[in-house]
This record gives structure tokens, sequence and C-alpha cells, in this order.
């Protein structure tokens, strides 16, 4: 390793990165990813377009309504029409629920009958569906339990904690898990041109005529990446605290650690598929396949991975985006660090994980025509 | 005149076919892509793991513990202390925790309130919600079996709630603005990298009919791409029913593509390099895909956002497609899509057409 060459030719890379104008890039990408991701992905459902077809109009199905009414989970609007009238509507995408109370509900509810009530949910976005399922069974549960303690006093009471995240915000479960996926994205895409750029363009060939070894040559082409990238783990931490909201309880040194461990893996991935492409077009799009759907699969925001079953679960802890946003969900939200034993082990196993990368990286580099 | 057009498409299918990394990279993301993407997640609640802490006897506990079961929940796991448990939720191995204290039973037997406490990883706030709701239920049936109330309820169009083909098609029609608008850049900006594009422009032959050529032949390339995916992984592999007509959607899909490649005429005009093309296409298409609705539907969203994704094509196209797969709405009820992505993609086309054709 010779400091004054690496120094050079790590100069002439930034140079680059500025006239070609990527520098721009470099620090709009994360910051883009996260603000639209932040913003634009909810899990929770709120004013959801809810029909409720009253086919009784007596007291209890009254209450039942005003209990819909009431909650902000549904914009409720009651209408006399048919259920074909209102199926319809659905269709057209024009309502999301329909609940239909049957007529003589209230006498048959006395009477001790059984008698259902009828819903109806769009689940075309399925994942949605099954959360307004789930929000509609609990209203009516929750009417009915109400009706329960009117008549005998003796119910099991749930006395609830919700840990780590009390007023269940999705910006607090969704963006720590974001930061995990830019800081996988934005520094594999740099890093995948690095290289093949050079290859497309030919001047490949003075690294294959000068004496710069290939360590040297890679140290150099990832420092300037690294570096660059560094600041965005400050960058998006003051985003996601001061924008989003985001409690952090950790400790700022294992994230600042364990961000740079991870930067170097997303950067390392980016620049193996630079050494065995051969285009640009090929790393670009290889880099963004195989990055941001696993990188949003298995990073834990829409499904923890303890319930991943079969190849899922093994793909996850193939995959690096699992083990470093176990560490950000540490010290964002819960905040016990370095002393749980599951943490220090994820951080190891990180570590071996980009040393592999470059491993391979060298391994697969050439240094003279084929 | 027609001749012309059609040599230059084909010389372009000859040089995509020539660049076979590339032809394998196309591939890739058409099949095995769609198809983990689809196979790979469930986002509804399933294999919730619950651990619990016993303190009672083991009567109530136990009835309570055997009601939640699979599919949705993995085996409740036993605990010996709140220690351990808390524990475990901390490592994020238990997203719910039960404990069962010890005057629970007894309260319960004689008729005094009694309570249940619940400790909930709120991360995973959807698998939270639907346990607390399952809670809920089977403590009510315990506690006043004789409610006479039932939930009949239908969820519309997917009654399984079936995630895996609804995420195969949407990362299929994510894949196909990607492919669309880089293609299509890459093949003007290559051009332009070599400085052979001043030259197509000078030749006796019409610079529109170039542009028109070039870029139908990425057009051709993607809906085969399309054509693979639709038929080995979206209707093969997971069997995504087709309840509209599929002419809608091979009509629709064409719109979209070339709307797209409309964007990528854009990007052409404006980037110098490969490597501007990658940044460009990047920027534009991150907010397309995720203003679209693929992700959370467009009614969740921040307002201002909405607004945004109104000038989205794929926003029409996701729309129209949700509905022409699940919905199976007819051709009337199809128009508005129709209408959004020939108007918004139009707009863009013909922007991108003027840009690029500018000589200098």
């Amino acid at each position: 390793m010779r400091l004054r060459i690496i120094r050079a030719y790590i100069y002439k890379e930034l140079v680059e990165l500025v006239r070609s104008r990527f520098i721009v890039m470099v620090f709009l990408l994360p910051t883009m990813l996260l603000l639209l991701f932040g913003y634009g992905i909810r899990m929770e459902v709120t004013g959801a377009r809810t029909l409720i077809i009253d086919n009784d109009n007596s007291v209890l199905s009254q209450r039942l309504i005003a209990k819909f009414e009431h909650s902000r989970y549904f914009r409720t609007q009651v209408e006399p029409i048919s259920e074909a009238q209102a199926l319809r509507r659905i269709k057209q995408a024009r309502a999301d629920v329909i609940v239909v109370i049957p007529e003589s509900f209230e006498k048959r509810v006395l009477h001790h009958q059984r008698t259902g009530i009828g819903v109806f949910v769009d689940a075309a976005f399925p994942s949605r569906g099954v959360t307004m399922e789930t929000y509609v069974r609990g209203v009516i549960l929750d009417a009915a339990s109400d009706l329960g303690k009117e008549r005998s006093a003796n119910l099991i009471a749930i006395n609830q904690r919700t840990l780590f995240n009390q007023a269940m915000r999705d910006e607090d479960a969704i963006v720590p898990g974001l930061i995990g996926l830019v800081l996988l994205v934005s520094p594999a895409i740099l890093g995948a041109l690095l290289i093949v750029k050079e290859k497309e363009r030919g001047t490949i060939f003075n690294f294959y005529a000068s004496p710069l070894s290939k360590w040297e040559f890679i140290t150099a082409k990832l420092i300037p990446a690294f570096l660059l990238h560094s600041l965005n783990i400050f960058v998006l931490f003051l985003w996601a605290v001061y924008v989003f909201d985001v409690p952090f309880r950790g400790s700022f040194w294992l994230y600042w650690i364990a961000s740079e461990i991870y930067l170097l893996i997303s950067i390392s991935i980016g620049m193996l598929i630079s050494v065995v492409t051969r285009t640009q077009i090929v790393a670009v799009v290889l880099t963004i396949i195989i990055t941001i759907i696993p990188g949003f699969m298995y990073s834990g925001i829409i499904m923890p991975i303890s319930s991943m079953s079969g190849p899922s679960q093994i793909e996850a802890h193939i995959f690096p985006v699992m083990y470093y946003n176990h560490i950000l969900y540490d010290v964002f939200l819960i905040g016990e660090g370095i002393e749980s034993e599951k943490t220090a082990r994820y951080l190891g196993i990180m570590i071996v994980y980009s040393a592999i990368l470059l491993g391979l990286g060298r391994l697969f580099l050439r240094k003279e025509l084929k | 005149m027609s001749r012309t057009f059609w040599a230059i498409v084909g010389k372009e299918l000859l040089s995509f076919i020539r660049s076979w990394q590339l032809v394998l990279v196309v591939l890739y993301s058409f099949t095995v892509e769609v198809y983990i993407a689809g196979s790979g997640i469930e986002i509804n609640p399933r294999n919730v793991a619950v651990g619990y802490v016993d303190d009672t006897g083991g009567g109530i506990s136990q009835k309570i513990l055997a009601r939640l079961h699979g599919p949705e929940f993995l085996p409740p796991h036993r605990f010996k202390s709140q220690e351990e448990l808390s524990r475990a939720i901390f490592d994020k191995e238990i997203i719910v925790g039960i404990v069962f204290d010890a005057d629970f039973e007894k309260n319960l037997r004689q008729g005094r309130n009694a309570q249940l406490n619940v400790l909930l990883d709120a991360t995973a706030a959807s698998q939270a919600y639907t346990t607390m709701g399952y809670l809920q239920s089977i403590l009510l049936d315990i506690a006043a079996p004789d409610l006479p109330i039932d939930v009949a309820s239908h969820k519309l169009f997917n009654e399984n709630a079936d995630n895996h083909t609804f995420m195969a098609l949407t990362e299929m029609l994510s894949i196909i603005t990607m492919l669309t608008v880089i293609l299509t850049a890459v093949v003007f900006v290559k051009e332009k990298e070599q400085g052979t594009w001043d030259i197509m422009l000078l030749m006796p032959v019409d610079p529109k009919l170039i542009i028109l050529a070039k870029s139908f032949s990425q057009v051709l390339i993607v809906m085969a791409g399309i054509v693979i995916s639709l038929g080995f992984i979206v209707l093969g592999a997971f069997q995504t029913p087709l309840n509209g007509s599929f002419a809608a959607f091979a009509l629709l899909s064409f719109f979209y593509v070339c709307a797209s490649a409309g964007i990528g005429l854009f990007i052409a005009a404006i980037a110098r390099d490969v490597m501007q093309v990658a940044q460009l296409s990047i920027i534009v298409m991150m907010p397309l895909i995720f203003l679209s609705g693929a992700w959370t539907p467009i009614y969740a969203m921040h307002p201002v956002l909405q607004t945004v994704s109104l000038a989205s094509p794929l926003r029409y196209y996701i729309e129209g497609t949700e509905s022409i797969f699940y919905r199976g709405s007819g051709w009337i009820d199809l128009l508005p899509y129709f209408g959004g992505v020939i108007a918004v993609g139009g707009i863009m086309y013909w922007i991108g057409f003027r840009k690029i054709g500018r000589l200098f």
C-alpha cells in the first residue's frame, strides 16, 4: 500500500464525482428516498370510506353506527341503498367498507337469537383489506362487550402495554427501517458505477498498465464513496429525529459505528456488481433489482423476521439488511445497546460480512485482458 | 418510409440481443425477481410469535392459549418469568407476550374483575393489532358466551387476502416502469456519448421516424417481457385470477409502456452520458413508483403527495390493472384509467420527443 499514490487516486476520483455531478445524487437520493417513503408509506388505515346500510333503524343499530362515527379509522356514511348498489360502489373504488345491519337486529339480540352483521371489505389491496377487517371487527366487538357489561359484569379486562412505540405512530415503526434501506440502495448504486464506468470507456487500461496493485485500486475507489456517504449517516439521523420525530433511545456511538460498517457492506455489494458486469446499464439495473426489493422485504418494516417462514427466513439471514435493522430499531426505539447479546452478535456478523464482500471483490477483479 | 422504420427497429433489437448480459438481466427481472417478490413476503399477520408466563393453575389460561393457533399464530412459547419474556420481546423474538398472574383465575372464578396483562411489540403494529382483536374476541366469548352477534365478513375480490398475487403483480408493474425508462434513455444516450446522434439527425431520414422507431423497439422488448412475466409467473406460478378482459390489460400496458418511453426520451434529452441517465432515471422513477399506490393506496397518503401523484401515469396504470385483475371491471369503468394513462403519457412522450429531436 503506497499512501501517496492512493491519495492521488482518491483525489482524481473525487474530482470526477464532482465533475460528473454525481455528487448531487450522493446527497439528494438518500434524503429524497427517506422523505418519500416516510411520508408515503402508511400501515395503519385512517378514514376508510365506510358505507353503512341500516335495515333495522333501532336504538341498538344507532349505537353501533355511533361507534363507527366516533372512530377516526372510518369516514362513515349511512345510506338507505340496496346491497347491490353498495357493491357497485366498491367496484368503482368509491367505497372501502360496507357494513350491513340486518332487519330486526335489535329484536333478535335481545331475544338471544343469533344474528349476523354483514361486512364487505375491498381486498384488492390485500394488506389494507385485512387491516380494515380487523378494525371493523374491533368496533363491533367493542359494541358487543359494552352490551355484555350491561348484562353481566364478569368480564376479563385486558391490561395492554405497548412497548417501544406507545402512541403506535407509523413514523416510529417505519423510519428507522427506511434508513437501513436507503443506506443500502444509494451507496450500492454509487459503488456499482465506479469500476464498470472505466471498463465501458476504456480507461480501465490505465489500471491494467499501471503498477497500481488490486488492493490499492479497490481502496482508492471505495474511500471517496465511503467518506461522502458517511455524511449521509448524520443527515438521515437528523431527518429521522427532527422531521419525523422518531425518539432516539440508544447510544449514538453504536448507531454511528454500525452504520459505517453497513456502509462498507453496501458499497462493496455495488463494487462486486461493478467488477462482474461489462456495461453501466447492466450494472445499474442489476443493483436496483437486487437491493431495493430484498432490502424492503427483509428490513422488518412490513413484516417481523420472526413471522417469516421457511425459505424467506433463510433469505433474510443471508441478506445484510436484517442485521443492521435490528441494531437500528434497537438504538432508535428500544435502547438496550451492546449489552444485549443479540445486538453484539449481529454487529460481529456485519464485520465478517463486509470482510467477505471485500475479499470477493478483490478475487474477481482482473488486472489484465482476458 | 415504413421500410426505414422497420430497419431501425430491427437494428435496435439485434443490438439488444447481442448484449447477452442485458438480455439476462431483463429476463431475470421479469421472471425471478417477480417470483421472489410474490413468494417472499406475507404482509398479512401470520405466524405471530406469542410468548406467555403462566402463574395460575392453568385451566382458563390454557383454554385461552389453545385458541391462538395457526396460521395466524405460532404455537405459544412458555417462559418461566416475566423478565425472560420481556428479554425475548426486546430481542424481537416474541411479538406478543401474555402474562397470567397468580390471582387471574381466582378473580375470574369468584366473579370479580379479572385482568390479563398483555405486552405488545408496537414496531410490528399490524401483528399487534390483529392479536389484540383475537384476544378480545376470545375473552368475550369465554366470559359471555350468550352474546348472539356474528360478524359475517367478506373480503371482496380476494377472499383469502392472498398477498402473493398482489405483490407479484405490482412488482411486475414496477419493473415495467424501470426497464422501459432506462432502456429507452440508454438507447439514445449511447449514441450521444459516441457522437453518432448528431449524425443521425443530419441524415436524409426524417429524425422523427428515427426517434419513433428507436423508442418503439424498446417498447417491443418490454412488451415481450410482460408476456413472459404474465405467462410464466403471474398467471402461471401464482395463478392470479384474471377477472377482467385480457385485451384491456394488453392495451393499457401498451399505452403505459409508451408513456414510460416518453419519460425515457426526456431523460435522454437532458443526460450527457449513461452515468447521468442512471442518476436521473432513479430520481424520476422512485417518486413515480412509490407515489403510484403500489405500496400504499393513494388516499392514505399525505395530501400534498396525493396531488402530486395525479401526474404519475403509473398511478392510473396500477389502479386500472387492479380493476382488471381483481375487480373485473368492464370497459366503461376502465375509461378513466385509459384516459389518465393516455393523457399523462401523451404529454410526457410529446415533451421528450420534442426535446430529443432538436439538433444541438
